[in-house]
Order: structure tokens, then sequence, then C-alpha cells
């Protein structure tokens, strides 16, 4: 490649006059990369699907990570005076655990399920956005690991990852950690905010013909609501962190009571950002869950119109609840009580999606495959996190139970049963519509139940351990205040300790079956394995590369049902018949094939303009060289990424058909 | 292979090399051989690219455009970067006997005309398509060159202003951009109202304006700041022993400043019979004795409900090497209140008289503090 | 009791109600979480009736945290109800509807009417609960009927109390029998007088920590640069143990704390103890350990009333320019009190300890006046502490960490005594109650 490319042209005859030609491509070295196979198709890719489908992987590495961590903590705590971690290590394990499952794995994982199936829920060959997407994964991935070096550059953070000032300021953090932590956070938050728009826009103009908002499948809809919900509360995390950044960098007092500031002013910012995030966290799970019920129960989603505005009511209300994490912080008694009411409001609409639940299995024809166990667990299990919620959205006695392991329990009901379960309900479901692959149902299933015994081995003790007044982030507990008899706190930390391992072995199980499943080649999956209702099983397993042949029309929602079957039923009775199979669905798709469809071309800039991100943040807290280096590629990245032709020549591609199985000729620009 | 101007970079570069090692035998100066061989890098590295690019001259490996590139048919088009080069040459020379700032700037000037040369030079022989060729250009210089632009003339302008701010006199200042700002006004509204103004008008103003701006800012800066005035804090008040009764430039608008504290250890209030009580929460209303911890920063609020201007005084004792320590609050008007940070390094027991809130003028007014 | 014991007793009980999983695969998906739900539910009977760990939220021992008490069971129970009722609801729908060939349902999106009132439902009860919320949560935040103030200070990482003095020169409501009343400051442990109106005005010298005795009130966090209140009321004399729930830093575990309830008689005598004049040493190891303090302490820790018999001057002790925080642990009647260093420690040997803490009501006020006595004393942490307290306990006191400090230590440094200056000092404290 030349840094100078002109165009080709034939040569024309001296004595003619020459045509003027303007080129259609100009300058070769922002010319776009076209591989379609190998690891530069991936490293280069703005495929949604590709996307999702690192973003799902990078984050199950995390989540394996953040578990080891979880299973140090508990292995500290399962008798007294541990002596596996010091203070100092059990500190950092237990700030990036939680760091590490709620940025790196629950928030990605969920964004890896909507890259991948919103655009295909909707009926849209890419998102808005596809550069922007490939940027904000790699952002995400090297945040991630840029946090994740400071384990061997002096210490992780070990603040927790609630960081509250002033223990969070050099004097009482005196290693890197905490700026890792910062930098790494605003790296990553930077990943979520253009995901978060870029999925945004993707639900509300990408949809395809006749899809109202209120045919949206219900997935995408709480996809949306959470990032709505991003778009606002990334910034104000973003704040927070810049501050702490600038207390830790350049000796700022925003958090210094020495020089007149209110170490308050952190909790209240960095509760503004968690309230909602906890909402970010769950809703894709309860998307799921509402998209699996349905299908297993043949039958709609029940009130899908109150499940989609308990979401947004949830998106709302999240908002005003922030201070419930903060009623032993000394707020006054009006503003607790204030939020202590706003935090019942907020039971309601939550309340409302199990009830929905309940009533779509009520009636319908069930059957328990692996997603539908987790989708039921979820049910049981967020209901028991919800309810024990209730119990500390009454301020007094949550000035008991907050800060013990009570509220550990909690929101481990919460999060492992609420969120990671919808995740592997998801996993189990959409697996064959992402790899083309059945998981091992045996197997699946007994991944379920290790799962669900070893989670309530793990946290349930919690409760009694909270109860019996055992404080959280405590690197040791002794036996003089482990209590006798049945509630003994010794018993119940090592039932929870063992509970650790039976979900570990329930975790691994996961990974064999995936290994099982692609290893052992297992047959591929059926096109349409579970009788599935929404769009994106209008396509082929996997998807093709530009997902539909043609742009469906909806009519309704859960388009795919209705078009697989009418109601024959007369007088107010009802009957279904089968009309038609999936693969006379994708026949008819196949046979009538748009002519051009244009896709995205891969592009180099997105990985160049992240991997610049995690230099500037070393230069900050190294050296200001680095962060030189770093600028230089930044602006390198965006001059690149705004020199870049929109397309790919037709000349620098295969011309061979791609794949897909289509006989299409699809012509990979525009 | 090698063409002309490649054969020039390179020769430059084997010079530069030459000198570094002569200079470096003979005079024994690392900066110089560093600067030498630094030189020779940057002039290789340029070899490098114009041979790579084949020195921007189409005809090197493809005939065709060179008789079809825009380049080729007609005559370049006037430049003001080959004026801009030398300028700076000149201003690096005047710079060397004068000071280093006009070296910097004519360093500046050539950087920008070999860059901005080489992009024209580059952009006329793209392709035969005159309106392409500019596109290209702009393709690739705008994003460099306006950020640039838009930073210096933001530079000028702050610079400009702030020197003018700085110079003028408190009411100079308030009436100068008075005035500025409503020239600016009325010329846009003249704007407004004739629609119709030519772009040579409109930059004849703005030029205008940035010269008027850029010679002000000279002037200004030449002539140097004017005296500014330092206002006085209460801890200086402390530090020369003046918490008393006379009201100094610290007190002025004290109760407008006040950072009153959602939060405070105690209210300490000066009655207008004279005394002074403190009210914490847990006792009865008004005690003759306060309760504060040792080193820690306690916020105490004082509430004047006297007639008269009154501060609040307390005597820490010494501390270390230093003598006595006092702190006070400013004089606050009556009904006013003020807040004061207080840190005790010593027990009461360790000061002698132990520790006391008074208020100059008013013999009677005498809290006793415990610091345990 | 060993902890492994206790494990064997006790780990038939539910782990065979988790492992039993039956054949039928609907009432497997309800077992776990019913046998949890049960567990949770015996442990809220349980609890409410036998005292347990000595942290439990569920045994309140005073007015204040009778109150929250009175607000928590009844939502336990409506939680716990209303989770059968949903578990229930789940199960039947999951054994009753399960695919046994019945033909594809009606493809409903809802009935509006069942959706609105399931909806009001929950609404009704959340309103039912936020009344008594909002009435206990003022209740809980009155400060006028106060008898007693006590000022707590959090600091990495132990607590500091000093009693303040009323204008009628009492503390805490007492009047000091000798009338002399100069401050009362002390640390990890809060002696209360029973059935008192306690407030605690509590700061923070460094970072956030949170003043949590569980049986007698809920938390509050202690910040920097604020005072917060919390109401304290003991209804029994005893030992409420507690612990700082705020993540607070390295050795946030190892900050813990005790309010020690009397009788009013016991209290006035610890009182009128804790403001009696400095006792000089008596034997002549205390003698000799009154200089290896003077030497090796006392320029953070103040004992009041000791004077430097070289000088003859009152020592004066400047945490403040050694320790980050500013303060160090005043030790003048340091045997007066059980535990030590951030009452992570006990002062009293395991037998001696039994004997005070597990003291009834009506004999508890005098053993605890007893202080610790030679033979009582736990010899092996205390010597432990002494020898290398940053070993023991972890803090920031080495010197590659004073940088950021100024030069000033988070915590005791190590002092490098040897083993007589230890048996030295250990003499003249055991003298110090």
């Amino acid at each position: 490649m030349a840094i100078i490319e002109r165009p080709t042209e034939t040569l024309v005859p001296a004595t003619a006059t020459p045509a003027y030609v303007t080129p259609d491509s100009g300058l070769g070295v922002f010319r776009r990369p076209v591989q379609s196979e190998g690891w530069k198709s991936w490293l280069f890719t703005v495929d949604h699907k590709k996307l999702g489908i690192m973003y799902g992987v990078t984050a199950m590495a995390f989540f394996v990570i953040g578990g080891i961590e979880a299973m140090l903590i508990r292995a500290q705590l399962a008798g007294p005076d541990g002596t596996i971690l010091s203070a100092d290590k059990y500190n950092q394990m237990f700030t990036m655990h939680a760091t590490t499952m709620v940025f790196l794995f629950v928030m990605p994982m969920a964004a890896a399920f909507a890259n991948y199936m919103v655009p295909l829920q909707v009926g849209a060959r890419d998102v808005a956005f596809p550069r922007i997407n490939a940027f904000g994964f790699w952002a995400f991935l090297f945040g991630g690991i840029f946090i994740n070096t400071s384990w061997i550059l002096g210490g992780a953070a070990d603040g927790g990852w609630f960081m509250y000032a002033p223990n969070s300021s050099v004097t009482f953090s005196p290693t890197n950690g905490i700026d890792f932590w910062v930098l790494g956070l605003l790296i990553t938050g930077i990943a979520s905010q253009t995901g978060a728009i870029n999925l945004i826009v993707t639900a509300l103009n990408m949809r395809a013909p006749g899809m109202s908002l209120m045919r949206m499948p219900i997935f995408t809809w709480m996809i949306l609501v959470v990032q709505f919900l991003l778009v606002f509360a990334i910034p104000v995390i973003t704040v927070a962190l810049v501050l702490l950044m600038f207390q830790r960098q350049f000796d700022a007092t925003f958090f210094s009571v020495e020089f007149g500031a209110d170490p308050l002013l952190w909790q209240h910012l960095f509760w503004i950002f968690g309230h909602p995030e906890v909402y970010i966290l769950v809703l894709p799970a309860f998307g799921i869950v509402s998209e699996v019920l349905p299908v297993f129960s043949k039958k709609p989603l029940f009130g899908y119109p109150f499940v989609v505005f308990s979401g947004a009511a949830i998106g709302f209300v999240g908002w005003g609840v922030w201070a419930h994490h903060m009623f032993a912080s000394g707020l006054g008694p009006v503003s607790v009580a204030v939020f202590s009411v706003a935090t019942m409001a907020i039971a309601v609409p939550t309340g409302v999606k199990i009830i929905n639940w309940t009533l779509t299995m009520w009636g319908g024809k069930l059957r328990f495959t692996t997603a539908m166990l987790f989708s039921v667990g979820l049910i049981i299990q967020f209901t028991i996190g919800g309810l024990s919620g209730v119990t500390h959205s009454v301020a007094p006695s949550d000035t008991q139970q907050t800060d013990t392991y009570y509220i550990v329990a909690h929101f481990h009901y919460v999060l492992f049963g609420g969120a990671i379960l919808g995740i592997f309900s998801g996993l189990y479901y959409w697996w064959p519509k992402v790899f083309g692959k059945l998981l091992n149902e045996t197997l699946g299933k007994g991944n379920f139940w290790l799962m669900i015994i070893g989670m309530n081995l793990t946290f349930g003790p919690m409760h009694i351990i909270g109860l019996q007044g055992q404080p959280r982030r405590m690197y040791r507990w002794t036996e003089a205040r482990a209590g006798e008899g049945f509630f003994n706190l010794g018993f119940w930390n090592l039932v929870s300790s063992i509970g650790t391992l039976i979900l570990a072995i329930g975790v691994l199980l996961f990974f064999i079956n995936v290994w099982v499943s692609h290893r052992k080649g297992t047959v591929a999956s059926p096109l349409d394995p579970w009788d599935a209702r929404s769009l994106e099983w209008l396509t082929s397993n996997p998807p093709k590369e530009h997902n539909f042949d043609r742009l469906p029309t909806v009519h309704a929602l859960d388009e795919v049902f209705h078009r697989k079957y009418e109601d024959v039923g007369t007088d107010g009775h009802h009957e279904y018949k089968q009309v038609a199979t999936t693969e006379e669905l994708l026949a008819i798709e196949e046979a009538n094939a748009d002519a051009h469809i244009h896709m995205p071309s891969p592009s180099y800039w997105p990985i160049v303009l992240a991997f610049s991100l995690p230099i500037l943040a070393y230069g900050v807290i190294y050296n200001l060289v680095l962060m030189v280096v770093g600028a230089a590629i930044l602006v390198l990245g965006m001059y690149g990424w705004a020199l870049e032709p929109s397309t790919a020549p037709e000349t620098d591609f295969d011309q061979s058909p791609p794949s897909g199985g289509s006989e299409l000729e699809v012509a990979s620009h525009g | 292979m090698f063409t002309t101007g490649s054969k020039l970079l390179l020769g430059s570069t084997a010079l530069a090399v030459v000198f570094a090692i002569v200079y470096g035998v003979t005079a024994q100066g690392t900066l110089g051989v560093f600067g030498l061989l630094s030189a020779a890098v940057a002039l290789g590295l340029i070899a490098g690219i114009n041979i790579y690019s084949g020195d921007a001259n189409v005809s090197v490996d493809d005939t065709a455009a060179a008789t079809v590139a825009a380049a080729a048919r007609q005559a370049p088009t006037g430049s003001p970067w080959p004026v801009v080069g030398v300028a700076g040459i000149a201003l690096v020379m005047i710079g060397l006997v004068t000071t280093s700032m006009v070296t910097v700037i004519g360093l500046v000037a050539i950087l920008a005309a070999v860059i901005e040369w080489m992009l024209q030079a580059w952009s006329e022989h793209g392709s035969a398509d005159e309106a392409y060729n500019g596109e290209i250009r702009a393709r690739l210089a705008n994003p460099l060159e306006m950020p640039i632009l838009a930073t210096i003339f933001a530079a000028i302008v702050i610079l400009g202003f702030s020197r003018i701010m700085l110079a003028l006199s408190k009411v100079g200042t308030v009436v100068a951009f008075s005035v500025i700002a409503a020239v600016v006004l009325f010329i846009a509204f003249l704007m407004a109202a004739k629609t119709a103004v030519a772009s040579r008008t409109l930059g004849g103003v703005v030029a205008i304006g940035v010269i008027a701006l850029v010679a002000g800012g000279a002037v200004a800066a030449v002539s140097g700041e004017r005296d500014m005035h330092v206002i006085e804090t209460t801890a200086a008040l402390a530090e020369r022993g003046q918490c008393g009764t006379e009201p100094s430039e610290a007190d002025k608008k004290a109760s407008q400043t006040v950072a009153a504290k959602s939060n405070q250890a105690a209210t300490v209030t000066l009655d207008a019979d004279g005394s002074l009580s403190v009210s914490v929460p847990g006792f009865s209303p008004s005690a003759q004795s306060v309760t504060l911890p040792r080193s820690n920063p306690n916020n105490v609020l004082f509430r004047n409900q006297s007639d008269h201007e009154r501060r609040l005084v307390i005597d820490l004792g010494p501390s270390g090497d230093s003598e006595s320590k006092t702190l006070c609050t400013a004089l606050v008007e009556p009904g006013a209140v003020q807040l004061l940070t207080v840190m005790f390094d010593k027990p009461s027991f360790a000061v002698e008289g132990g520790h006391r809130f008074t208020v100059p003028g008013v013999d009677t007014a005498v809290l006793k503090v415990v610091v345990p | 009791m060993t902890f492994h014991e206790r494990t064997n007793v006790q780990t038939s009980e539910p782990m065979t109600s988790v492992a039993s999983v039956s054949s039928d695969q609907i009432s497997r998906s309800r077992r776990p979480v019913l046998a949890l739900g049960a567990v949770i539910g015996a442990g809220v009977v349980a609890s409410s009736c036998a005292a347990q760990a000595p942290q439990d939220t569920w045994s309140p021992a005073g007015e204040n945290a009778q109150m929250i008490h009175n607000l928590q069971w009844p939502i336990f129970a409506v939680a716990g109800i209303v989770g059968l009722i949903v578990f229930a609801a789940v199960g039947y729908a999951v054994w009753k509807f399960r695919d046994r060939g019945q033909p594809i349902p009606e493809q409903t999106h809802g009935k509006p009417a069942l959706e609105i009132a399931l909806t009001i439902l929950p609404a009704v009860i959340l309103a039912v609960i936020a009344v008594p919320t909002v009435s206990t949560i003022f209740a809980l935040a009155d400060t006028t009927d106060t008898e007693c103030v006590v000022n707590v200070t959090g600091q990495q990482w132990w607590w500091e109390y000093d009693y303040p003095i009323a204008d009628d020169g009492s503390i805490c409501g007492f009047m000091p029998t000798a009338g002399n009343a100069s401050p009362i400051i002390t640390s990890g442990q809060m002696v209360l007088p029973v059935g008192t109106k306690v407030l605690v005005r509590g700061t923070s010298r460094d970072v956030i920590h949170s003043y949590w005795i569980p049986r007698l009130n809920g938390k509050k966090d202690m910040v920097p640069g604020r005072v917060h209140y919390l109401r304290l009321e003991t209804d029994t004399p005893g030992i409420y143990a507690g612990q700082c729930t705020e993540f607070c830093g390295l050795s946030h575990a190892n900050m813990r704390m005790e309010v020690i309830a009397l009788e009013r008689a016991d209290f006035q005598k610890w009182l009128d103890n804790e403001l009696k004049p400095y006792q000089a040493p008596e034997t002549a190891a205390a003698k000799a350990g009154e200089t290896v303090f003077i030497q090796q302490c006392a320029r953070c820790h103040q004992i009041n009333g000791l004077v430097d018999p070289i000088n003859g001057e009152l020592v004066v002790s400047a945490p403040d320019q050694f320790v980050w925080s500013g303060a160090a642990p005043n030790l003048t009647n340091l045997m007066m009190r059980n535990t030590f260093a951030g009452a992570t420690w006990d002062l009293l040997s395991p037998q001696c300890r039994a004997r005070v803490w597990e003291a009834a009501p009506e004999e508890f006020g005098e053993r605890f006046l007893e202080g610790v006595t030679p033979e009582c004393l736990n010899t092996v942490d205390l010597r432990e502490w002494l020898r290398n307290s940053p070993a023991k306990k972890p803090m920031y006191a080495d010197a590659e960490m004073l940088e950021v400090t100024d030069g000033k230590t988070r915590g005791m440094p190590y002092l490098a005594l040897s083993e007589d200056q230890i048996d030295l000092l250990i003499a003249y404290l055991l003298e110090r109650k």
C-alpha cells in the first residue's frame, strides 16, 4: 500500500483531451480492511454478531476471574481468623470481585446479548454505528485488562467497589490500585456510553417495517430502557471518577475534610450512579426471561404493556432512591423518610414483573428445557432477593442490616439470582441461534441444579450471618463474636464457603457443556429448536452476515409465531394450527431476497483508538511522556477514523459469495 | 529509484551525520551532537518517505499521470509557503541573536511551511481532476489545520483580552469592555440588518478586530499589570495578633462569605447582655462550657445576637516551637453568623488557663472549652 | 466447644433438607427454595427468643433497638408470607401447566383488570408498611430527651470516648462524689448507666467509620467534619458488643467496640474512679515501667497526671505529631477496660473473661469494676502486641508508607522493645486502674 494512491485509469492517448476522472477511493493508507475469515476478521470486524460473541467470551473470562476472587474470599472466611489472605490482599480481593462482576461481567454480558440480539430482533442488518460498536468492545476489553494489571503493579484497588471518600485518597491508599480502578472505569464507562447511544439509535431508528414500539420484542425493550439508564448514569460516575482522579493525581481537595469538603459528596455521586446501575445489571436479565418464558409456555408474555411500562417505570423511579444506600450515613430524618418511601414505591413495578411472569406460565404448555429452568429459577431466587430488599427499604430496619452479610445475601439473590440466572437462561436459549449447535440438555440441567443449590448454600446462610451481626468487608471474623447453637456464625460461614464450591462446579459444567457441544461433533441444531416467537429466528443458525435476506415486515408482536400458526378456532374458541415451518418461512425469505445488500466494511481504527486509552491511563499514573504517546495514538486513531473511506473498494473483496449458504451476490459495502 | 528530492535529503542526512561526528570529536559537545543526530534521523525519515512516495513525482512510476494529472496540465497555483518558510528561517536567525521566543516562532513557521508545501505539492499531483485534488487536500489537511488555527485564535483572544484587563485600572476595564461589547453588538446588528454583506467585508472587520486585540494586548503586556490588591483573611489577622475590635479588611462583608456547614459541633451565641453561651444537641439549650475533641477539625458556628459587630476568638496556646496561636472569625454583624473551624493540638490541662472562647470588646463574654 | 465439633452437630439438619431431591422434577425446583425459606423462617422465630451471637440484630436490649425490632419482625413476616404465596403460585403453575400434550393455549396478552388489581395490591401492602416506618424514623432521630451525652470519635482503627461536663459539673447526669469534674477520656469500651437515655455525638478523625451496637440501636456513620447523633439506651447491666461497619481501610475487621452497661450505683463508682488523681507506681518494677512508658509510649499515649520525675513536668503526649489521625488511646485507667487495640483482644485471660462476660446482670457491675487483676491478665496477646503491634494488627506503620502522611504513622509502630522493657511496662500498666 502506498501513501499516495492515484486512480488507475487507462492511459489516455496524448493527442486526445484527457477526461477528468474522479477516483472512487483516494487515500490508500486509509483503505478499509476486507477480511471475513481468520483472526483479522475478528480484530477489525464491525459486525454486531462477531462483536457480540467477543463481548460474551471476554465477559465470561472476567466471570471466571471474579469467581476465583469470590472463592478466595469465601476460603478466607470459612473459619475464624482466616490466614489465606492478608488483610491488604483481602481488601483488594473484595474490591476487585465486585468491580469485576459488575463492570466486567454482568454489564458486558448484557452488552453481548444486546449487540447480538437487538439488531436481529428489530429486523436490522447491523447496529446504527458499527465502528463505534467495535470501539466500545475494544475499549471495554482494554479497560478491563488495564484494571486487572494493577494486580501485578503494586496491588489492586483496596477501597471497596463503592470507594468511599476519604478512604480512597492517597493518604489512606498509597498504592496505585485505586488509580487503576478510577482510570479503568473511566475507560469502560466510555465503552458503555458509546454502546448505549448506539443501541438506542438502533432500537428506535432501525426497526423493520411494521414494528411499532409496542410490537418490539420485550428483550429489546428492556435493553432500550437500560441504555437510557446508562446514558444518564455513566456521566454521573464519570464526574465522580474524575474528581477522585484529580484528588489523587493532582492533590485536589474535593473530598479533603481539612479544606472544608464534605465526604458525603462522593456517596451521593456514587449512588446516583450506583442505584440505576442495579437496574442496568438486572433489567437485561428480565428481558431474557420475558423472552424465554413465553416461548416455553407457548403463550405470549402476559401483560406485555405492563411489563414494558413497569420496566420504564423502574427506569424513572430508579433515579429517586439512591440515598437508601446511605440510611446510616447521617442524612437526617426527613431525607431518610422520603427515600425510604420511594424505595418501597419501586418495589411495585418490580413486583408487577414477578406477577406477570407467573401469569405467563399460568394456563400455558410448559416445557422444562434448561433455559426455562433458569428462568423459573430466576423468578424464585429474585423474589427472595426482592423481599429481603423490602425489609431494608424500611430505614430503621436497614440501619441494623446495612453493611452486614444480610445485605450481601440480598444483593447476591438479586444479582446472582436475577442477572446471572437470566444470563445463563439466555445462553442456553440463544446458543443454537448464535453457534448453530445445541448445548447438551442433560449437562445443562446438571448445570442448573448445581448452580441453584450452590447459590442457595452460598448466599442463603448469609441472611443468618448478617442478622447475627457479622459485618461485611472484614478480612477475618472471630470466634468471640460467633455465638452458639443453631445460629453459630462458624457453621454458617462454613456452609457458605462449601456452597461456593458447588456453585463453581455448576459453572464448570457449563464450560464442559460448551466444550462437549463444540468438540464432540454434536449435531447441528434444527433451525427453530424451541418453536420460538420473535424475529431473530427468521434467519439461519448462525445468522448470515447480513442477517436477513430481505428486511421482514412485521404485523404483530411475536411475529414468527404468527407466521407459523394460525388461529382456526371459531366463536371465541381458539385453536392453533401450524401453517408453516420455520424452514419454509426461511425459504420464502431467501426466494425474495433483496438484490443489493449494503453492509459496513471492517475497520482498523476502532481498535487503534481504543488501544490509546489504556496507554493514556498508564501515562496518568506513571509518566506524562507515556501520556503523550497515548495522545499521539489517540489523535492518529481519530484521524484515521475520520479519513477512512466509507467503503472498501469492490475490487478488494474476495469475489466468491460470502459464507452463509446463500447464492446471493452480496456487495459488502455501502 | 532515487528522485531528485530524495538525493538532496539523503545528502543532507549524510552531511548531518558527518558534522555530528566532527562536532563530537572537536567540540566534545553532547548537546550539539544530539541535535545534529536528531536532524540526521529526521532528514533520513523524510528521505525515506520521499523515496517511498516517489517524491510526489508522478512521472517516476506512473507515466500516464505525467500527462493527465492536474499539475502536468497547468502551471501550479500560487503558494504562500515559500515566503513563510523563508520568513521562518529569518526569524530563527533573528531569534538566535535576540530572544529564543522568536526562534520558536520561526521554527513553527518553517514546520508549517514544510508540511503545507508538501501537502500542496502532493495534492496537485493527485489526479487529473482539480476539484478532486482540492478535496483530498482538504480531507487530509483540515483535521490538522482547523484545531491548530482554532487554538491559535483562542490563544490570541485570551491572551489579548487578559493582558488588557490586567493592565487597565479597575474602572478602566469596565469602561473598555463595555465599549468593546457595545461595538461588537453594534457591528453584529449592522450585519444582521444588512444580510447581503460580503464575506470580504466581514473578514476585514474581523481582521481589524484581531489586529486591534493583538496590538492592545502587546501594548498592555509591555506596560505591565496594575497593582493587584490581595484581600486579607482572618487567618492573616490572627497571625498578626489583630483579632481585636478594630474592623479590618478581612471583616468586609464577612457575613456574606459564611460557609454555613450543614453540620456543626456547637453553636456559640453572643447575647445582647454580653454573655457567651453554647448550644449542643443533647444538652439544655444553652450551656456555659463545651467539650470538643482534640486533634479534630471542629466546626463552631458563631451567632452574634448583640448590638455591635463582634468576632469570636480562641487562643490555642503555644504549639510546638511557635508562640501562642490564635484563631478568630471576621467581625460579624448583629444578628449574623459565621463559622470557625478550630483544631486543638493539646488537651486543656496542658494549656495554661485552659482553652476559652472570648469576644474582644466584651469582657464578660468568656466560654470555657474543655479538650479532654 | 470447638468449632469443628459444632459443625458436625449442625451439618445434618439443613444439608439433608437440601440434598433430599425427590424424583419429581417439579417439586425439585421448589424444594431447596422452601427449605431455605424454612431455615430463614425458623431463624426468624428462634432468634427472637434466644440470645445468640453477641451482635444479634434480633435481640434488642434497649428502647431504641426495640423500636426497630417492633418494626422489623412484622415486615419480615409480611415478606415471608408474600414469598410463600409467590412460591406456591409458581410451584402450582409449574406443576399444573407442564406440557402433557395439551393444545396450544390461547394467545392472550393479559387481562388489564387483573393486572391493575395485582399492581394495586403490593402498593397497598407497602403503603401500610410506610406509615410505622416514617414514624419510627423520626422517633429514632429525636435528641431532646437526652439524659447523658458521650462524645465518640472514630479513627483508624479504634474508638475514643469522652464524657462532656455539664454546667453543674455533672458528667453523664452524675455528680462526681469528690466534686472535681475533669473530663473522662477512654477508648474501646463505652461505660453507660442502665436505663438512661444516652446521646452519642460522633465524628471521625480520618475516614468514615460506623458506630454499631446491634442490640442497642442501628448503626450510624461517623463522618469526618460532621457530627452525627445516635441514641443508645440499655435495659440490663452487661457487655454489648459492636463492630465498625463502614469499611475503613486495612484493619477494618479489627475495629471493634463494646458498651458496658452498669447499674447507676456502679456507674457512680466507675465515674469516681476515673476522676481520681494519678496513682504513683507502687512496686519497683512498676516504677521502672513508668520510666519506660515515659520514654517509649508517652509521646503518643496520655496518662493523665503523669509527671516526669526527671524534670518534674507534666507529661503531655503529642500524638498529633506522630500519628496521622492525631490521636492515640488515653491509657489513664487502662486496666478498668477489658479489651485493647480497638477492642480486638482481651485484657482478661479466657477464664476471667467468661467470669465477666457471662456474669448475671446483678453480678456484672461488681465483677467489671474489679478491673484486670495481675492473675487475670491476658499476657499472651498483650505481650505479642507490645513486642510488635503492626504484626499483630495490620496497620500502615512501616517506613515505606510514611511519605504520603508527612512521616506520621497510621496506627501503632513497631517499637523494638526488649523483653525486659515489656515486663516493666506490664507491671506499670497493671496498676493503671
